[in-house]
């Protein structure tokens, strides 16, 4: 309840603050910046007054997740986000960000080294993860003190089955693994389907799709991610070694399998991730039928034709 | 007065010698004029589209009972220019369901004026096919302290009920036309008796033209149009309109010079066009298809004569400038049963500011001889203020950008000559317009005709055409008997029509692909009719003519929408206060319909039609039957062939106070 005091009074400040900022040329001196809870003393290892509130104006776009805080040490505070405040099936993006109890300001460097998501599957009595990305990292310039990393939930929350989520983290020499806690994974709603999973020999592949409510009329660029299930299926599913290339045809079922021109197979990139050029004439249910070919160009998954002559193989997408 | 020549009884050489220029044709609806034009046997009772049926060169496309869209010289709306006293106005509907002539009554109206071909009227743009002027209706001043008019109309078939009335105030200082109007159907019978689904209409017009004088010169004139139709079905299309609804407005001031007259008029219009499919049976996908369509525009037009009017050399020249800021925005929403709703922008809110500077000087010389020169240049700019719109579009064609200019032009030529009762007129003229926002931006516009989806495409060329066009009209030295011949010609370049790109994925269920606009290299349009008249006693007087058109792409395949042979002959017998007409029209058989262009052939057909009229003092009455022997036809031009009314008994009533 705290937490939401804080940034109920931070959005206040916040607006004080751009309303100065807006008054005059001056650069925002630290004398002017008032954030609850944050005293600028000079720890070198946290923000200067500026850098945090970027950071904090970062964390007036996103959520937290409130069972995921976490004191280390009786020194550190770690807080995790999502967009939405909490998780669904397929891609999530997830951000953190640590802050010194002491004067409650964000610490610049540290690092989540791996994230651990584990679901219990209550009947079989069984468990297993999820593709995760291999760590966290910084992804905007004007947020260093905030690391993004992303779980891709290949189930959501059910009677079948709860997920926990634990993660490993680094924080100024102070190096440990959070508790399993329990975290809940929405369904998504009818029309939408963000991660699929196709076979090669023993392997199995998972392919999630990033942000696709980020996609709109007109070309996008699209991200993918491909990940391999892990041995033992507890350890987090990174990234897939081998090479793919993901064709697209994205179809409206509603409209006649309606589709558009000049779609872009997805292609592995330097940074780990698959991008492609996806076309859309307008918005509404799109589903994205999904040819996978590995690095020799044979056909592993999907490019089978369904009744309606479609891949089965498809991510659903409603915009 | 109200009418004194219902039935044109006045000789052939009248007619000509009204019109300056023989590619003038005019259409009356206000009954107070002199006689000569051409008006509707139904009178100030007859929609705009009977009276636009009556000009030389009009045929209409016709998707329901309401709005049709008239095409001149078989040229439809995005080949024409339209105008309402000079102010641009344009539809609102990606389906062209709301020609802009739908947006008037009758009663707003004195004529309906058409140039045809390129010798377009001053304000026109883009008229290659022709130009149409919507000549509101003004009394002026010190024309009588006041006069009331009140009409009523039933037809029989389809129960259409048109109510109007209408009065104008005139003195020294001011004048004031106003006038309401009501017009309603239910669905018609075709011939044979079957009810024709989905072809009722509803719609109310109120209107007020007021005039005011500031000093002897100067002059204030001011119009409200207020429009809008309901409950409009299209029989030939899969959806209805729930409204369409127009605001028309302008306030101009003229001022007299000794030798001039100098016009300038600011204007603004709005329509709103809603599409409706929820009255329509197993509707696979229902759709909002609504539209909005704003302009704003001014015009300033300068007159004045060069040379003694006896004088052997006289010019009548105008001057004018005019420019106009449209906006077209139309959008879709489709709601598939249970699943997330599908939208797509159809205009992308394209903005169009268009400036042009016209010349025409119409010289006569030598007391038998006249030659009318006309010029237009005009710039544009257009811009797609719509993101999501623009967006779309771009997958399509990733070069375009959110911004075009065009520069088009026309230059024009006639010459007239007359020598005994005889007239002979030959022009010449080159023209070109800009693609139409559908033509350019449009986005999967579903088009019934050929049931293809239809991309803009904004890499289009301007079109052109060069049109040569002839005249000659031979009379009996008594006038009795005169036979024209007129024809015109039209040579395309970069005629612009939908490309099949099999490439493409149609969006409309049920379409059969989609078709992308396209410049063809070259297209070919000619028309050529044969008139006569003949007075053949005193009170009985004949006339007929006959057509033939003929539209090849550049690979010598037919035009759409092409007219077949058609003719049309009058017998009209007039005794004193009796008027009576009898007449027969009809059309060969569609032999070079445009197959590849998913034209359908139409097969011959004739009717017949019975008018009278008679009128007592203030009171007229007019009666008649149409399609008499109750013939089952549809026209070349009834969009998918959907049949046209069955026999129509008719009577309406006007009085004048």
């Amino acid at each position: 309840m705290s937490i939401r005091k804080y940034f109920g009074i931070g959005v206040a400040v916040l607006f004080g603050v751009v309303l100065s900022s807006c008054n005059s040329n001056d650069d925002l001196g630290s004398q002017d910046i008032e954030i609850p809870g944050v005293t600028f003393d000079g720890d070198i290892d946290c923000c200067s007054a500026e850098e945090a509130l970027q950071i904090y104006r970062f964390i007036q776009t996103v959520k937290i997740i409130p069972e995921l805080s976490v004191t280390i040490d009786d020194k550190y505070n770690v807080y995790a986000y999502t967009k939405s405040g909490s998780f669904h099936n397929g891609y999530n993006d997830i951000y953190f960000v640590a802050t010194k109890k002491k004067n409650g300001n964000y610490i610049k460097n540290f690092d989540i080294t791996a994230l651990k998501p584990v679901m219990l599957m209550v009947k079989m009595n069984m468990k297993h993860s999820t593709p995760v990305s291999a760590g966290v990292s910084s992804f905007n310039g004007n947020y260093l003190a905030v690391k993004r990393g992303w779980i891709s939930f290949v189930m959501n929350t059910s009677d079948a089955g709860s997920w926990t989520l634990a993660f490993d983290y680094s924080i100024l020499g102070s190096k440990g693994t959070t508790s399993e806690t329990d975290i809940t994974v929405d369904a998504l709603p009818a029309g939408q389907a963000w991660i699929k999973s196709f076979k090669v020999g023993d392997d199995t592949y998972y392919l999630s799709l990033v942000n696709p409510l980020d996609s709109k009329t007109g070309k996008n660029t699209v991200t993918a991610y491909v990940s391999k299930k892990s041995t033992p299926a507890t350890t987090p599913y990174s990234l897939a070694q081998e090479q793919f290339e993901i064709e697209i045809d994205p179809r409206m079922p509603d409209m006649g399998n309606h589709t558009s021109p000049d779609n872009v197979a997805l292609t592995l990139q330097s940074d780990g991730s698959y991008q492609g050029t996806l076309n859309l004439t307008m918005t509404g249910r799109w589903r994205i039928h999904l040819t996978v070919k590995d690095a020799q160009g044979k056909v592993v998954a999907g490019g089978d034709e369904l009744s309606d002559g479609y891949s089965s193989l498809y991510w659903e997408i409603s915009i | 007065m109200l009418i004194t020549a219902l039935l044109t009884t006045v000789l052939v050489t009248d007619t000509v010698t009204l019109d300056k220029v023989s590619n003038l044709d005019e259409v009356l609806i206000v009954s107070n004029e002199g006689g000569g034009r051409r008006r509707s046997v139904k009178g100030q009772v007859a929609s705009i589209d009977e009276h636009l049926g009556e000009l030389r060169n009009v045929n209409l496309v016709r998707r329901g009972s309401y709005a049709w869209e008239p095409v001149v010289n078989n040229m439809q709306t995005e080949r024409l220019s339209t105008t309402i006293d000079g102010m641009k106005i344009f539809y609102a509907c990606t389906d062209k369901m709301d020609p802009v002539t739908s947006y008037v009554e009758s009663g707003n109206l004195q004529s309906i004026s058409l140039n045809s071909g390129l010798n377009g009227n001053p304000q026109a743009t883009g008229n290659i096919g022709g130009s149409l002027d919507l000549k509101l209706r003004k009394i002026g001043f010190e024309a009588g302290p006041r006069q009331i008019n009140l009409s009523a109309g039933h037809e029989w078939n389809g129960h259409l009920q048109v109510y109007g009335a209408d009065a104008a105030f005139s003195g020294y200082r001011a004048y004031l036309n106003t006038g309401v109007f009501s017009r309603a159907a239910d669905c018609y019978q075709v011939g044979g008796g079957q009810l024709l689904n989905f072809s009722q209409f509803s719609k109310v017009n109120v209107f007020a033209n007021a005039g005011l004088r500031l000093t002897d010169t100067d002059v204030l004139e001011g119009t409200v149009i207020f429009d809008r139709a309901t409950d409009v079905g299209y029989p030939a299309l899969n959806m209805d309109v729930s409204k369409a609804q127009g605001f028309i407005t302008s306030l101009s001031y003229k001022h007299q010079f000794s030798n001039a007259g100098w016009e300038t008029k600011a204007y603004y219009n709005h329509i709103i066009h809603i599409m409706d499919d929820t009255t329509r049976p197993d509707v696979e996908i229902h759709m909002d298809m609504p539209g909005d369509s704003w302009t704003t525009g001014l015009y300033s037009l300068l007159t004045t004569s060069i040379g003694d009017y006896n004088a052997a050399l006289q010019h009548d020249v105008a001057v004018n400038h005019d420019l106009y800021y449209n906006r077209l925005f139309a959008d879709m929403t489709m709601y598939p049963g249970g699943a997330a709703p599908m939208y797509m922008v159809t205009w992308p809110d394209v903005g169009t500011f268009n400036t042009g500077l016209a010349l025409t000087d119409d010289v006569s010389f030598a007391h038998n001889q006249s030659l009318r020169l006309s010029a237009k240049v005009a710039w544009q700019q257009q811009r797609l203020n719509n993101e999501e719109g623009y967006h779309g579009q771009k997958v399509f064609f990733p070069l375009m950008t959110d911004r075009y200019y065009q520069t088009t032009g026309r230059i024009a030529a006639a010459y007239q000559f007359s020598i005994l009762n005889s007239h002979f007129s030959i022009g010449t003229g080159w023209g070109s317009r800009a693609p139409t926002v559908t033509e350019a931006y449009g986005y999967y516009l579903n088009n019934t005709f050929d049931q293809y989806d239809y991309m803009g495409n904004p890499h289009l060329s301007n079109e052109s055409a060069i049109e040569l066009n002839g005249s000659a009209q031979f009379s009996t030295f008594n006038s009795k008997l005169s036979i024209g011949l007129d024809a015109n010609a039209f040579f395309f370049k970069d005629y612009i029509i939908g490309h099949l790109d099999s490439r493409l994925s149609a969006m409309t269920v049920g379409a059969e692909g989609v078709k992308v606009y396209g410049n063809l290299d070259h297209a070919t349009i000619v028309n050529a009719s044969l008139t006569a008249d003949w007075q053949v006693a005193e009170r009985l007087a004949w006339k007929g003519k006959l057509s033939y058109s003929l539209g090849q792409d550049d690979e010598g395949d037919a035009l759409p929408l092409i007219s077949p042979v058609a003719w049309r002959t009058q017998l009209q017998y007039s005794h004193g206060r009796l008027q009576s007409e009898l007449e027969v029209r009809g059309n060969a058989r569609q032999v070079n319909y445009a197959a590849k262009y998913g034209e359908t052939e139409t097969y011959a057909w004739n009717i017949v039609n019975l008018s009278v009229s008679y009128r007592l003092k203030a009171v007229t009455i007019r009666g008649g039957a149409e399609n008499l022997f109750d013939k089952n036809y549809s026209a070349y031009s009834d969009w998918n062939n959907i049949p046209q009314k069955g026999r129509n008994i008719y009577l309406n009533i006007s009085i004048e106070l």
